[in-house]
């Protein structure tokens, strides 16, 4: 069980060889693609991390862009809601007041032609009671 | 120390289950200009490397961005090893030693996990048997050496010769037992992977020899779950023990 022999020296030897070989055409190729895939993974994440970081920026942006707009959208609408309501008020006293005017003079013209009408009827009650004072009386009578 | 096969003797069971044949210390003797070699080893070692060496191939032949198959499975032992050495070593410098620690762990693995899977003993040989090459002493008492070298290595490195200032610093009195730690690490890593992966295979032989059906079973899981423990504790001591001679005195990496 014990023999030690030329064996022992060869099997070094052989073993020593191996290592030389398997370093060649396993242990230096393997590695090299275990080290490129590292890199590879390693600068896609890196890659890919700098996308998001972009694509958050630019969604940042441009929700910022969206909600000012929102914002002047607002403001504009406001402000053409509050001229439009100047304007429509503005008109609606303007209408008011010719109305006014209008309804005043309606009213001037109507006393008038009442007075006008109730002298008239005036007059024609004079000559009438006159014609009727005559009739009654005789005309001799009633001058 | 024919221990299988005195076990067979007395059981007298050869000639009824061959294929449940048990040896130990019966090695395939191999001559390379004088010097003695366990055949055994290597033909099942080479195996192992060649398993290693495909799938390497494979997973690195036509590499995609999202990997899958092949490249998937050696990735995941890519990173399962680098990080053994990183938690160990320490993220400054844990890369130079990604690719000795994880052949380790890989090699030791792969190499445990063949003996306990591959039926070998369908493939007859002329004498010994083929079984994972951690259970021949020979093979982890040369990991262990590799990994004393390794971590020696390490030392002088970062420290030139301030490497040697561990062994008296808390206190010159440690020194015997400074030195000895140099002895009874690559010892208990080499003993602790030999002990545990031999006795996992002959546990199993015995049990395969009195009851060859079913009743294995549980011990072969509890055997492939211990070779891959003992990969792992193997590969991380080793790691523990570089990150040690890196550091200075301090922590002990000990583990079972």
């Amino acid at each position: 069980m014990f023999d030690f022999d030329a064996t022992l020296p060869l099997v070094a030897i052989q073993f020593l060889l191996l290592v030389v070989v398997l370093n060649a055409v396993f242990f230096k190729p393997l590695s090299k693609v275990l080290s490129d895939r590292q890199d590879y993974v390693s600068s896609n994440n890196t890659e890919a991390r700098e996308r998001q970081d972009k694509a958050k920026r630019l969604a940042q942006d441009y929700s910022e862009k969206l909600s000012s707009s929102r914002r002047q959208s607002q403001t504009i609408i406001t402000d053409a809601q509050t001229a439009a309501q100047k304007q429509s008020s503005a008109q609606v006293a303007e209408a008011q007041r010719k109305l006014q005017e209008q309804a005043t003079s309606i009213q001037l013209e109507l006393e008038q032609q009442k007075q006008a009408a109730f002298s008239a009827l005036e007059k024609e009650v004079d000559t009438l009671s006159q014609q009727l004072l005559k009739k009654l009386l005789g005309p001799e009578l009633a001058r | 120390m024919h221990f299988g096969s005195l076990l067979l003797n007395s059981f007298e069971l050869q000639h009824l289950l061959p294929s449940a044949k048990l040896e130990v210390g019966h090695h395939l003797y191999w001559q390379l200009g004088g010097l003695h070699l366990h055949g055994q080893v290597f033909i099942t070692s080479w195996i192992v490397i060649g398993l290693l060496l495909i799938a390497s191939f494979a997973a690195t032949r036509n590499v995609q961005r999202i990997p899958s198959g092949i490249q998937n499975l050696m990735e995941y032992a890519l990173e399962f090893v680098r990080d053994l050495t990183k938690n160990q070593i320490g993220e400054k410098e844990y890369r130079p030693w990604v690719p000795f620690v994880g052949t380790l762990f890989l090699f030791i693995f792969v190499a445990n996990w063949s003996g306990a899977l591959v039926p070998w003993k369908l493939l007859r040989l002329p004498e010994g048997e083929l079984a994972a090459p951690t259970n021949d002493i020979n093979t982890t008492v040369a990991l262990a050496l590799l990994v004393s070298l390794a971590y020696f290595y390490a030392g002088f490195k970062k420290k030139g010769l301030g490497y040697f200032a561990k062994y008296v610093q808390p206190t010159p009195v440690l020194l015997p037992i400074a030195i000895l730690e140099d002895f009874t690490k690559p010892l208990s890593l080499s003993f602790r992977l030999f002990g545990n992966i031999l006795a996992d295979e002959l546990v199993v032989g015995v049990l395969v020899l009195l009851v060859p059906l079913f009743v294995p079973l549980p011990v072969m899981l509890l055997g492939l779950f211990t070779s891959a423990i003992q990969a792992l504790v193997f590969a991380t001591l080793a790691a523990a023990y570089i990150h040690e001679a890196l550091e200075g005195h301090g922590e002990e990496g000990e583990a079972h």
